[in-house]
């Protein structure tokens, strides 16, 4: 009798997964306002990049297919935007994980009220605001009167003033510099949380095997590290993709297109030249690639967990 | 415990009615008055905002049936903002706009002509030009001259002195400018020897375009000879050559510079009328000794003609506004009353009034200055229309770019001229 009581309820049980939906009416108000906030906004996006649409324009905007999409495909800007963007968020994303890996296993065993004080130092960067990390930079980049300049000049490193934000070819790296000051506190604090979780058994084990600092860091802690570093810098790599603050602020883009990347390009073409139209469809185009990081971000999330 | 008495009752009875009434009465006079909004850029910025309030405070008790609410908004996002309003059906009664913003919004076809509101007085106190530029294509004014701000050449005589040049003898030609700037770049090493805009915006063409007209060259608009001509790559070509010299510095904003020339560390330098106040706001100078230390002329030229820009502020009403007439009597008295010109147009915002007498003859004595004169007589007449509107603003990211790929790169200036072409809306 005992050992037929969970079968029944076994029994009982199985019929009603079978028949649970696959929508819960309870997600629905989430789902209403996700279709709302997110879904119109795409969906209307879609809409306007096969529209030519200008704002100054009141009269209704035109039905033109896809001949956003065709002269997005010969616009050096957009090209160049993109170039740009690349070099950016993955430059940033990679040095800035690298340099927060080195502060974080640097700082690992240092404890003491002197150690945790350098660790809160190091971390407040992440805190303050990126426009204010663009106008710091921004100041300290000038020509004339920066004082990066000013340094460089009375050290004697360099006998003229460095156009840090003026020279085309240094422009991009001057304004990575900032975003990588801003960023790898943010890697610091995640690795170090995750140094902090790897076992101790797992640690003294090597010690016992008379593992070397290398090869507890290469062969212990780095692949303990590997997930959280994957989702981190999967995660930054979306925030930096959409970047505005700061590269507006510190060069608008410029000089030329030198700094110019998709959310600057897109800005301008909307608010400034007010063709939603073209602009939608790179905005288009952009969706679709933060997606594919979307989805690489979802799958290393899964595997986490697994 | 309370107990409601009958004398109780009839005091809290006489108390709301007395409260009903006076609240009827309230809402009498509240309907009786009429609300309008006003969205501008002088009310945001610091060295304009409480005299533009007092200038609106003023016009209320001036006007005890009119409410103003002023809107502030920064200079940069005006345009951007009453656009999307005026899309959005929502705009404003009356705003502030300048230079090719003033056009973009008038190209929405948004804007109440204004011709009707004007009297025969009004037309014939406004300045000649003072409204030019600002009619559509009908002819119909879309927007009311406020004050009239060109720009002008500044130059900062005791830094020419010390360089060992005429301080009453600003340069002319390009040629002279050169050797000006070299002449300051050697003997104060510290000091920006001209202080341009270089930045990419609609502004920064307008500024920059009396500089390429000074070289004959005309990239966009009427008779335009495109970017490829051989005077905009002499005017390229200038730049970079003043660039690699140190002569300018690249990537400032116009106002960047304005704290740098009142600290007295920029020589010359191209800017509005309004240079004088913000300085002397900014230093505290005396007007003597101001006019001892700057002087402002008309712009070197290189074989083109020197020009300037207009870099007013004008008035505009939205065709939305439900009332017009006190819109209108708003504008009239911000442009026109000699309570708004001398609180506000000729002290903090330094800029000349668009009509030729105020009515008050002490107001007008005051506009006798060295300054003001030599804009009213020497650069006002070098006013040259730029062709604003949506193409312009297009034009402005394309060769702006252009320009600064030209005075930060290192690729043959035929390159860059190319790449504006090509960049120019067809």
């Amino acid at each position: 009798m005992a050992a037929q009581a969970p079968a029944a309820t076994q029994a009982r049980a199985r019929p009603r997964a079978g028949r649970e939906p696959w929508l819960d009416w309870m997600v629905l108000p989430t789902l209403v306002v996700m279709a709302v906030v997110v879904g119109y906004p795409i969906v209307y996006t879609i809409l306007l990049s096969v529209e030519d649409y200008n704002l100054l324009d009141f009269s209704p905007a035109n039905f033109i297919g896809a001949d956003n999409y065709t002269k997005l495909f010969s616009d050096p800007i957009f090209w160049q935007s993109l170039r740009n963007t690349a070099v950016y968020t993955f430059g940033s994303v990679g040095i800035s994980a690298l340099l927060g890996l080195a502060l974080a296993l640097l700082m690992e065993n240092l404890g003491g009220a002197r150690f945790r004080a350098i660790r809160a130092l190091l971390l407040t960067p992440w805190a303050v605001p990126f426009v204010v990390v663009a106008f710091l930079f921004r100041y300290m980049y000038l020509q004339n009167g920066g004082v990066i300049n000013a340094l460089l000049l009375s050290s004697g490193l360099a006998s003229a003033p460095v156009p840090w934000l003026n020279s085309a070819s240094l422009a991009l790296p001057a304004v990575m510099v900032a975003n990588i000051w801003a960023m790898a506190p943010f890697f610091f604090l995640l690795l170090s949380a995750a140094l902090s979780a790897i076992p101790n058994e797992v640690i003294e084990s090597a010690r016992v095997d008379r593992a070397g600092t290398w090869g507890m860091i290469w062969h212990i802690k780095l692949p303990f590290l590997r997930n959280p570093l994957l989702i981190s810098s999967l995660l930054m790599v979306i925030s930096n993709f959409n970047d505005f603050a700061k590269i507006w602020a510190m060069t608008q883009g410029g000089p030329g297109y030198s700094t110019s990347t998709l959310v600057v390009y897109v800005y301008r073409l909307a608010f400034e030249n007010f063709e939603f139209g073209y602009a939608s469809a790179i905005g288009v185009i952009w969706l679709m690639m933060l997606m594919v990081f979307a989805w690489f971000y979802m799958r290393a999330l899964r595997m986490e967990r697994r | 415990m309370f107990r409601f008495d009958k004398r109780r009752l009839r005091f809290a009875a006489a108390i709301s009615a007395a409260t009903l009434a006076v609240g009827m009465v309230g809402t009498a006079d509240a309907q009786d008055k009429v609300t309008i909004t006003f969205a501008n850029w002088a009310s945001a910025e610091g060295t304009t905002r409480s005299s533009i309030e007092k200038v609106i405070a003023n016009f209320e008790a001036a006007n005890p049936g009119i409410d103003v609410v002023s809107e502030s908004i920064s200079f940069s996002e005006i345009a951007r903002q009453l656009v999307l309003r005026a899309r959005s059906g929502n705009p404003p009664d009356v705003a502030q706009l300048a230079g090719n913003d003033t056009v973009l919004v008038g190209s929405t076809g948004s804007l109440e002509p204004l011709d009707g509101y004007i009297s025969k007085e009004l037309a014939a106190n406004l300045k000649p030009g003072a409204d030019a530029g600002l009619r559509n294509k009908d002819g119909a004014l879309f927007a009311f001259p406020w004050n009239q701000s060109p720009a002008g050449f500044w130059y900062n005589k005791d830094i020419m002195q010390k360089a060992g040049l005429d301080p009453n003898k600003p340069p002319r030609t390009i040629e002279e400018l050169n050797a000006a700037l070299a002449a300051v770049k050697s003997s104060q090493p510290g000091v920006i020897p001209l202080g341009m805009d270089t930045t990419n915006r609609a502004f920064a063409l307008s500024s920059n375009w009396p500089w390429m007209q000074a070289f004959g060259a005309l990239p966009v608009g009427e008779g335009a000879t495109g970017a490829e001509s051989a005077e905009m790559k002499a005017y390229l070509t200038w730049m970079r050559a003043s660039a690699q010299a140190g002569y300018i510095d690249p990537g400032r904003k116009i106002g960047e510079f304005r704290p740098l020339a009142a600290q007295g560390n920029v020589a010359f330098h191209w800017d509005q009328v309004l240079l004088k106040g913000v300085m002397q706001g900014a230093n505290g100078m005396s007007n003597d000794d101001f006019y001892k230390t700057w002087g402002v002329t008309t712009l070197p030229t290189a074989g083109g003609k020197a020009t300037t820009f207009e870099g007013g502020h004008q008035l505009v009403m939205f065709a939305n506004s439900k009332h017009k007439e006190a819109a209108w009597k708003f504008i009239e008295y911000l442009a026109t009353s000699p309570d708004a010109i001398a609180n506000y147009t000729t002290s903090v915002n330094s800029s000349l009034p668009s009509i030729k007498t105020t009515g008050n003859a002490e107001l007008d004595a005051s506009l006798d200055t060295p300054v003001f004169k030599a804009f009213s007589e020497e650069i006002i007449p070098t006013l040259a229309p730029q062709p604003y509107g949506p193409e312009f603003a297009a034009a402005a990211t394309a060769i702006m770019a252009g320009v600064q790929e030209a005075v930060t790169g290192s690729q043959p200036i035929d390159a860059s001229a190319a790449s504006i072409q090509q960049q120019l809306p067809k």
